[in-house]
């Protein structure tokens, strides 16, 4: 793993595309890890994922010294949403990634190593959550929760976890048969043991390296469940709920057709650079993936 | 193939070169809004049915009363004065028509009106029409308006849903004709029985229904005909009616209807020769049609009035009075505890509330001292509207202006929760959540309004505010898990029974939600329901609303306004607070465009 | 072959058997008053919650709620959906034709620039030229849809006033109602070249580059990717190696080894394609596109069960099929491919 490793980041180094790709991921980092410093609370906030209001007034308005990115409708102000909302992305698409490969790699892996009819049910399973549009289902299980980021996080698990539990299960269909398994049944080790100790930490590497290249994807899933009204509660420093909040503004005022042009573009612009940042850098991961590229 | 490709691209140049802003002279457009006969009106709502017996929507109810005729109607912009309309006369005590113990009344029916797909209306027809609008009972619809004055049911149904055999010989019996009158009986004096009338349970045909798969009228099939299914019957997506226009054609898909001029009216024909009326989502694109004048009026709600009052042509009319009671703030009496997430620990230990939290009338009037209906007024309503002095709107009889309401008064306030639940209250604090339901902005305010000014008084006072869909609002109202809530009521008809019937009996379901039960209104909006003398109607309710202060079961907020945003070239508009989604639509017979 | 395509046919039932359980049994977690909000929106009609709730049988346990659906379905009748106002049959018929316009209209280009990008990239691997049309590709697949599509609605309907969202405009809703023109195929595009309406064929165009173009940037990264892996596997193969050894000229080899490219290209394309038929639900509701997404987002949002669960039958039959037909169409493209 460590040589492989190695060889990736040899790879890595000669690519400008993923280079930029480290280095966005590493500013959103070091956003996130500094919103309090970037964009202080109030002293009296209960909760800092709350963005300020500066008013009720429903109009917009436009940036300026006291907000730099200006302010959505009702006066959240969106400096303050779009630094917070870096930890909002980032949580959710570690934990949707962190769950639905826990699941994916546990079905994959159970169907994968004791195969017959209880691979064939679990498999069978996963044929159906993924001949249904994975948005569709997404919807159907935010709405049937409520929504709520934790239940945004369980729905685009609940549609992810298949395609890596494929992943694993073929994995696990090879290594099953390799020595050092075998070696492990002579030896006595229980089903569970040779299972959780030996096959399964050997066949999750891809499974790893894909789902969290995926991060990205994940966010702009969650961004879109936001936009049609599932995501956060209202004031929530999350991007897609400060888009869906430009929506009303588009077409901007009389006489002024970009009036709002800020509502829109810069939640737009952070989500489209979070979710490059992991792009750029899953395309050169996939290269060095790619079998059929070596 | 390739011939035909060349004025393709060529038209497609030409389009990509003049855009909308240039597009064709309006002339060019037959049928659009444009066009001085065809009135465009572009809302959000969409129509549920054109059933009259199965309407209970404001969208669908205002396309209806433009199809189908009541018996009577309002005056212009009265709330009170009623005129004839299929009914010769508007029945009165003084024209006897309505019979001295007030509980018969009388129609004669006005001749020479025809249906839009011919024939005449008969008595027969309007005695079809009353009944069929009776015998209907959908769940969840209009019928119980007129059924329960008439028989004394609330519905044809009983309680596990099974038909009460008796009902169609009460409501045949309740209706009869007699030569060229209609005489309807009620079970019991109902003084808004007119009113009533005169919105719902219009004229419909009962040959042409009969036809299109809706009741025959006979006393064999009406059980078949009892909660059908939504379009089961003609009537739900083929009208006819007697009303100056008629259906031209209903698409849900493109959320439109057109309504075209009925030549054969029985008045003068209408000034429009055709209406449009269509549902666009997006309000920026409503205001750019109506800028662009593709759409004569558009529906908008207040907070987009600034957005609307500097455009070219375009008029908005303010300052409308509306007779909802909307918003009110609901408390609940008794609380379910169990696994509810609205109420923390479920005990008066600062860290939930108890079952009875609100059931202490020192802590309702705590809240109601902590709610700043002016500032709520001044901010959300832009400084539309008034502050409520009771249930009942201003405008409507029986509304008693010199009614108090408990003003903003931290300091009161704070007095009560001092005093409330022995004082427990104030020691150990409370926690609880108000939910409201989602993408409701004046509520989410009220919410978040209530909460701030509350928490301010005490640090031990602890609220949140969360939003929650209409189905979960549903459930956990109707389960009493929520401890307060807030919604709001549009009246059937313009009468203050409709008002304090629903907020202050107890058989009225917001009563219930709340368990919340005083004997002495439940007697007097009783006795106010049958007594015919307006005076001392007035009186009771008068009555009524100082109950309604006392108890506090429910902070009345507003007496609201609505604008109306038209072209300029629109003439004739009448407003009357009366008519469904009022301003925003409006009787057309009256309107045209200059 | 057949027994293969039988078998897999035969796999149709059980899916959609285990797709609309799913979804039924998803909406039924929810109680009996939250599901009778899709019929109680007014709080007049709150006095009848209990009578909606024993008139649906919201009560029932699952398996009646599900058979009895199930039962309906049998008969053709899939029940009423109060979000569309109208039967789910007849919505399906209503909504689905603009879908497929708006999918066939987007898939098009992204088959052409997909597979002209992944090429060039392919044939100058590691060169500016695949650097750039990676990262072109890249950013489309990273912009979240919905603000590009607001960001697009906003310059091109609000300041231009070129493309507007919807499917037509008024005026050409009136020709569309109009008792001279025949309505073939549901499809605006071929009915107005159909019925010689030009005017509404341009303007049904205007409405719908937008979301195609939307739909293509987006989606096009997939294709580049597939295309310019499956190339540079073909272009280091020996045969290549062979011709460009014996003087071949560059396009000419560049063509042959495209040929033998096709196979994953296909694969991927149809799976997309039925993805877009399927579930452009984001693109169409930022475009208030009146397609099978829009519709479905509404229902779902609205708890409109018979609609969700008819438009999930619709989208997983074409899912099995349509993956049913890239197999087909992977062992016509290449014979050696056996099916087990």
């Amino acid at each position: 793993m460590r040589d492989a490793l190695k060889a990736a980041w040899k790879n890595l180094r000669r690519k400008p595309l993923s280079l930029a790709g480290l280095g966005l991921l590493a500013s959103f980092g070091f956003i996130a890890a500094a919103a309090p410093l970037l964009a202080r609370p109030a002293p009296n906030s209960r909760d800092p994922y709350l963005i300020p209001q500066d008013g009720y007034s429903s109009d917009p308005r436009r940036p300026d010294a006291r907000h730099w990115f200006g302010t959505t409708e009702q006066q959240y102000d969106l400096y303050y949403g779009i630094v917070w909302g870096t930890r909002t992305a980032l949580s959710i698409g570690v934990k949707v990634v962190f769950v639905s490969l826990a699941v994916g790699i546990l079905v994959g892996g159970l169907a994968g190593f004791y195969g017959g009819w209880f691979d064939e049910l679990l498999m069978r399973l996963t044929d159906v959550v993924m001949a249904l549009p994975s948005v569709i289902l997404a919807v159907v299980v935010v709405t049937v929760r409520g929504p709520g980021l934790d239940n945004v996080v369980l729905a685009l698990a609940a549609v992810s976890w298949p395609s890596y539990a494929r992943l694993v299960r073929g994995d696990v269909l090879t290594v099953k048969e390799r020595e050092f398994v075998l070696a492990a049944r002579a030896l006595g080790a229980g089903d569970m043991r040779i299972l959780f100790r030996h096959v399964i930490p050997n066949s999750i590497y891809p499974v790893l390296v894909v789902a969290s290249l995926n991060t990205g994807a994940v966010v702009l899933s969650a961004a879109a469940l936001s936009f049609l009204g599932l995501g956060a509660p209202v004031g929530y420093a999350d991007w897609g709920q400060l888009i869906s909040m430009s929506r009303n503004w588009i077409l901007g005022a009389s006489g002024s057709p970009l009036a709002y042009w800020h509502t829109v573009v810069i939640p737009g612009t952070a989500i489209f650079l979070f979710v490059l940042g992991w792009n750029l850098l899953g395309d050169a991961f996939r290269d060095i993936l790619d079998p059929r590229q070596r | 193939m390739r011939r035909n490709l060349a004025p393709l691209v060529l038209s497609l140049a030409f389009a990509v070169a003049c855009g909308k802003k240039e597009a064709p002279a309006p002339a060019a457009q037959p049928g659009g809004a444009h066009d001085k006969t065809t009135f465009v009106h572009v809302t959000i709502q969409d129509i549920d049915s054109l059933d009259p017996a199965w309407a209970y929507d404001t969208a669908s109810h205002a396309i209806i009363l433009n199809l189908y005729e009541p018996l009577v109607q309002y005056r212009g912009s009265s709330m009170s004065e009623l005129e004839p309309l299929i009914s010769e006369k508007v029945p009165s005590v003084a024209n006897g028509l309505v019979s001295a113990d007030g509980r018969s009344y009388s129609f004669p029916i006005r001749k020479g009106v025809k249906f839009h797909q011919g024939g005449e209306v008969t008595p027969e027809d309007v005695r079809y029409s009353l009944m069929r609008f009776m015998l209907y009972d959908r769940n969840g619809g209009p019928s119980s308006l007129l059924l329960e004055p008439v028989t004394g049911l609330a519905s044809t149904r009983d309680e596990a849903g099974k038909l009460i055999e008796d009902v169609y010989d009460k409501v045949a019996a309740a209706v009869t004709v007699d030569g060229d009158k209609v005489v309807l009986k009620l079970s019991k004096p109902f003084a808004p029985i007119l009113t009533v009338l005169a919105s719902w349970a219009p004229v419909v045909s009962k040959a042409y229904g009969a036809s299109v798969g809706a009741w025959d009228g006979s006393k064999e099939t009406w059980k078949k005909h009892n909660n059908p299914q939504k379009t089961s019957e003609g009537f739900h997506s083929r009208p006819d009616g007697t009303g100056p226009f008629m259906l031209e054609r209903w698409d849900s898909k493109t959320k439109e209807i057109i309504m075209t001029r009925f030549a054969g009216y029985w008045r003068e024909p209408a000034k429009l020769k055709r209406v449009v009326v269509k549902g666009v989502d997006e309000f920026q694109t409503r205001k750019l049609m109506l800028a662009a004048g593709d759409a004569d009026s558009i529906y908008a709600d207040s907070l987009a009035k600034p957005l609307l009052e500097s455009i070219d042509g375009v008029e908005v009319i303010d300052d409308l009075p509306r007779i909802d009671m909307n918003p009110t703030i609901f408390f609940v009496f008794k609380i379910d505890v169990q696994g509810n997430p609205n109420v923390g620990s479920g005990k008066l230990d600062g860290e939930g509330i108890p079952s009875d939290f609100f059931s202490d009338k020192d802590l309702r009037l705590g809240f109601a001292h902590a709610f700043d209906a002016e500032g709520f007024i001044k901010d959300v309503n832009r400084g539309k509207g008034t502050r409520a002095s009771g249930f009942i709107p201003a405008g409507l009889p029986g509304h008693n202006p010199s009614q108090p309401n408990y003003p903003f008064d931290l300091q009161k306030a704070e007095q009560y929760f001092r005093k409330a639940h022995g004082g427990k209250a104030w020691e150990k604090g409370f926690k609880f959540t108000i939910a409201y339901n989602s993408g409701n902005q004046p509520r989410e305010v009220i919410a978040n309004m209530l909460k701030r000014a509350v928490e301010s008084i005490n640090p031990k006072f602890q609220i949140d505010t969360r939003a929650i869909q209409w189905s979960t609002f549903l459930d956990q109202s109707n389960s009493s898990k929520l401890p307060m809530f807030i919604l709001g009521w549009a009246p059937d008809y313009p009468d203050a029974h409709n008002f304090a019937f629903p907020f202050m009996h107890s058989s009225a379901k917001y009563p219930q939600l709340q368990h919340y039960k005083n004997a002495e209104a439940d007697a007097l909006i009783n006795s106010a329901m049958r007594e015919i003398d307006p005076a001392k109607r007035e009186k009771l309710y008068k009555r009524v609303q100082a109950i309604a202060y006392e108890d506090c079961p429910t902070i009345f907020i507003l007496n609201a306004v609505r604008y109306r945003t038209q072209r300029k070239w629109v003439k004739g508009f009448e407003y009357n607070a009366v008519w469904p989604d009022s301003p925003y639509m409006s009787p057309f017979y009256t309107v045209w465009k200059e | 072959m057949a027994k293969f395509v039988l078998k897999r046919l035969a796999m149709l039932p059980l899916v959609l058997a285990g797709v609309t359980m799913l979804l039924f049994g998803l909406f039924q977690t929810l109680s009996p008053e939250s599901r009778a909000s899709l019929y109680i929106k007014d709080p007049r009609q709150l006095s009848s919650l209990e009578a909606v709730i024993r008139e649906h049988g919201l009560r029932d346990p699952f398996h009646k709620q599900y058979l009895r659906w199930l039962r309906k379905v049998a008969r053709g009748d899939l029940g009423y959906s109060e979000t569309a106002k109208m039967p789910v049959t007849e919505a399906v018929r209503a909504f689905f034709p603009a879908t497929i316009e708006l999918s066939v209209l987007a898939f098009i280009p992204i088959m052409v620039l997909g597979v002209w990008l992944g090429t060039l990239s392919a044939v100058h691997k590691d060169k500016l030229v695949d650097q750039l049309s990676r990262f072109i590709s890249i950013t489309g697949y990273s912009l979240p849809s919905f603000a590009l599509g607001l960001i697009l609605l906003m310059v091109f309907y609000g300041v231009l006033n070129l493309f507007p969202p919807g499917r037509y405009s008024l005026e050409s809703d009136i020709v569309v109602h109009d008792a001279a023109f025949n309505a073939f195929t549901g499809l605006i595009l071929l009915d107005s070249l159909l019925n010689g309406e030009w005017a509404l064929f341009v303007d049904a165009l205007r409405h719908l580059v937008l979301p195609a173009a939307t739909l293509t940037y987006i989606t096009m990264a997939l294709l580049v990717r597939v295309t310019r892996s499956s190339m540079l596997e073909e272009l280091g193969k020996d045969y290549v190696r062979t011709a460009r050894a014996k003087g071949l000229s560059e396009a000419a080899v560049i063509a042959h080894a495209r040929r033998n490219a096709w196979i994953p290209v296909i694969t991927i394309a149809s799976i997309l394609f039925v993805q877009l038929l399927g579930g452009v639900l984001i693109t169409e509701t930022v475009f208030a596109y009146p397609g099978i997404g829009r519709w479905v987002a509404q229902a779902a949002l609205q708890l409109d069960v018979p609609a969700v669960m008819g438009v999930a039958l619709l989208t997983s039959s074409l899912f099995v099929l349509g993956n049913l037909a890239a197999d087909i169409l992977y062992a016509v493209v290449d014979p050696r491919i056996r099916f087990k």
